[in-house]
């Protein structure tokens, strides 16, 4: 349908624009380079490429212009007169027939500069060609300036218009400026019309959608239409005197019973007679607006004649106020039902409908026996039923409630739960326990199990075996601690301690009293009353009685041992020093120590050896 | 709100915590920290890395198979709230946390008993080996020592005669 191709026309672009982009198209897809001494039909053929390129993209573009703008003549005369009035037909049709012109003389340019290039011998010559070519193409593109610049607002307001569909169930509201129709279209659909106190708030047509017995419909807004000649309205009214001509709907001419809009009944009534042309073959309601303020028994006279008058030509007259919503159901369910049989009414009494009429065939059984058997219909469906045909108010929802309650309403979801006990809707059911989910667990079985019994022999092992390693480690420390310097002396050396070696035997669980008669303490006695060791004459004769105790307290000491007199062991002294005085000048330890502290002193391995040798630079 | 487990390690994944990752085929992937999701992308199996559950489970090292594991099972059945069926859940949970917890630790306990067999041999040969640096060998026996020496002496001078 051309109706959904008005939001895909290509945007328009302005003149400048347009040479801009073709131009530099041109130099983009087109091969750049040629040389003077290329041969002749080469370069003819570059720059003839170059001409028919240009020309080429210059008429797409104009075509596809061309062929996306609806042609008024093809379009529903709805749109065809809509656009008529918004846009002046003329005007529009001039603009696309200089575009079409345009299109055709850069065709002939082009097919002209094509057949000169032909004689064309030099570069220089073909270039000025189609310079020239494409110079004149542009030209005639700037002098379409005003038509494309027009185009382009044709194209975002066409873009723009409303989509009605003039072919399906529409309802049309006209009426005098400030009568209530866009309040009645916001009340009826989803629509969201702005309404104003001032006339003319709606300028426009606008389109609602709503429901009703399954089917979709459409609801038309118009603006006001004021009471004068055809010739004088203007284009805002001009758009509302279409949509009535064109659109087959039911018409709801809207009067304001109150005469807040300004203008008194005699007025609206005026008014509905002189467009009372438009609505042949229409179904026609009245609606009375603003019955909130005046009702109509509240009228004069004269004016309750004048609705008696329209009620009994036939058209229903209906009380409404779009304030308070009373009424306005029934409207539309009036004015949908009318317009349905006027439609079916106009199918019957075409060709098309016997192949429909065919097709339904309500199949009966045949009766069997004198049983009635109505068809059943489910206690639920036929209250259905009910309240969709008389729309009864629905259960209150959560949003009546809310708008009710204001502030202090919280949003409390958990009302409506349907749990086994009602009472515990409000529980804070928990999720998670130490780390688990509980919505992984159910019953679960309730089972025990024995501690095992420590084994307690081992025990007695292991606590021995604890007290020998920390002993050994005391041990370890000890010896570390001991810290000695110079020559390690044997043990015997040492003397031992009565007092320590008791004390470490009975540590050891020996039983160490009473040891007087031992061996260690009668011999530590001994010792202590030989006292230093004397000078031993050489007595051959003299036997010892007892060979442990002679050799134990008669040995003399080393240094005393083989010398005869003082002045004998004043030499060895001397000796002994003298051979020790070097050994101490080195630091050694010893005779045997020939640890040599420094491998490489530098003061023999640096400088120049003048005279000497390596002992000493 | 649930706590998932990491893919990789099997940890617990706290709201608000952790990555997922979504992989072409519509499989999920939760990971409890970026160490985690690095060796996945590594492509490192947590079958064989060994600091995750994974690795210890399937090498057993731990508790697989357990009649008090099968209770905490994901099932896909929604199950409408009453309060005393949660209560009693969490009742339950608590006993068969315990009764896990004790079950694990004496499995460890029970594969661990070999090093201390170990142990134990280790002691009785240390006891063997070096028990006289906290007891002497005769410590307690001087009485008996000495009456065995008389006996001897005596036998000798028995002999003698």
């Amino acid at each position: 349908m051309a109706l959904y191709n008005f939001k895909k026309i290509m945007v328009v672009p302005t003149s400048k624009e347009f040479i801009d982009i073709t131009l530099s198209k041109t130099q983009r897809k087109t091969p750049t380079v040629v040389h003077k001494h290329y041969q002749i039909h080469r370069i003819r053929h570059f720059y003839m490429r170059k001409v028919k390129f240009t020309q080429q993209n210059y008429h797409d573009r104009l075509s596809q212009i061309l062929t996306d703008f609806p042609k008024l003549d093809d379009i529903h005369p709805f749109y065809a007169d809509l656009m008529n009035v918004l846009y002046d037909k003329d005007h529009y049709k001039l603009a696309l027939g200089q575009i079409n012109i345009a299109k055709n003389l850069i065709d002939n340019v082009s097919k002209d500069y094509v057949r000169l290039m032909k004689y064309g011998d030099s570069l220089y010559r073909c270039k000025q060609l189609k310079r020239a070519a494409l110079g004149r193409m542009c030209t005639i593109m700037k002098r379409q300036k005003q038509s494309l610049e027009y185009l382009e607002q044709v194209r975002q307001h066409l873009s723009r218009l409303p989509t009605i569909d003039p072919n399906t169930r529409t309802l049309l509201l006209c009426g005098y400026p400030n009568v209530g129709k866009s309040s009645f279209i916001n009340k009826v659909t989803r629509a969201d019309v702005e309404v104003q106190p001032y006339a003319f708030t709606t300028k426009s047509l606008f389109v609602g959608h709503m429901d009703y017995k399954y089917l979709r419909w459409q609801v038309v807004d118009t603006p006001g239409i004021l009471d004068h000649p055809l010739e004088e309205r203007n284009t805002i009214e001009m758009q509302a005197i279409t949509a009535l001509a064109h659109l087959r709907s039911a018409v709801l001419y809207v009067m304001d019973v109150s005469e807040q809009c300004g203008q008194t009944l005699e007025q609206q009534l005026e008014l509905f007679n002189n467009i009372r042309p438009l609505f042949a073959n229409k179904p026609l309601l009245i609606v009375a607006n603003k019955c909130d303020v005046k009702k109509i028994s509240e009228l004069t006279e004269e004016d309750q004649k004048i609705f008696a008058d329209l009620t009994a030509e036939g058209i229903s007259v209906i009380e409404t106020s779009t304030l308070t919503e009373e009424g306005v159901m029934t409207v539309k369910t009036e004015a949908c039902d009318k317009l349905l049989a006027h439609r079916v009414d106009g199918k019957m009494k075409g060709k098309k409908v016997h192949d429909v009429l065919n097709r339904l065939h309500l199949a009966v059984p045949a009766k069997r026996d004198e049983k009635a058997r109505p068809p059943f219909i489910p206690e639920g469906a036929r209250i259905g039923r009910k309240t969709m045909e008389v729309d009864a108010p629905k259960r209150k929802t959560e949003r009546d409630l809310e708008v009710e309650m204001g502030d202090d309403y919280i949003l409390d979801l958990q009302k409506y739960w349907d749990l086994m006990n009602q009472d515990e809707k409000y529980d804070v059911i928990p999720e998670i326990w130490e780390g688990h989910n509980i919505a992984d667990y159910i019953d679960p079985d309730i089972m025990k199990e024995e501690l095992k019994v420590k084994d307690e022999e081992m025990q007695e092992i292991r606590q021995l075996a604890k007290q020998i390693r920390e002993k050994r480690k005391l041990k370890i420390v000890c010896s570390k601690d001991k810290d000695v310097h110079g020559p390690r002396l044997p043990r015997t050396v040492k003397k031992v301690e009565r007092k320590t070696l008791e004390k470490e035997m009975g540590d050891l669980g020996l039983d160490m009293t009473g040891k007087d008669d031992s061996h260690y303490a009668v011999n530590a006695r001994r010792s202590r009353s030989v006292g230093v060791a004397k000078k031993r004459k050489r007595e051959a004769s003299v036997v010892p009685t007892s060979r442990t105790r002679s050799q134990s307290a008669s040995r003399p000491p080393r240094d005393q041992s083989g010398v005869r007199d003082p002045k004998m062991a004043k030499q060895a002294k001397k000796l002994m020093k003298n051979q020790q005085k070097d050994m101490n000048r080195q630091g050694k330890k010893g005779e045997a120590d020939r640890h040599v502290f420094d491998l490489k002193p530098k003061h023999l391995f640096s400088g120049k050896r003048k005279s000497g040798t390596n002992d000493h630079r | 709100m649930r706590i998932e487990k990491c893919y990789f390690c099997s940890g617990p994944v706290y709201p608000g915590h952790g990555t997922m990752f979504v992989r072409n085929d519509c499989k999920t992937f939760r990971f409890c920290k970026s160490k985690c999701l690095k060796n996945f992308k590594k492509k490192r199996n947590p079958r064989k890395t060994r600091w995750t559950k994974a690795f210890r489970k399937a090498s057993g090292k731990e508790l697989t198979v357990d009649n008090c594991l099968e209770f905490e099972k994901r099932r896909n059945v929604a199950v409408k709230y009453q309060r005393e069926l949660w209560s009693k859940t969490v009742e339950a949970m608590r006993k068969v946390e315990g009764i896990k917890r004790k079950r694990q630790a004496q499995f460890i306990f029970n594969r661990l008993k070999k090093g201390k067999q170990l142990e134990k041999e280790e002691a009785i040969s240390e006891v063997k080996k070096n028990i006289h640096l906290i007891k002497a060998p005769h410590a307690g026996k001087t009485k008996v020592m000495e009456e065995k020496m008389v006996q001897k002496l005596q036998d000798v001078e028995m002999g003698d005669d």
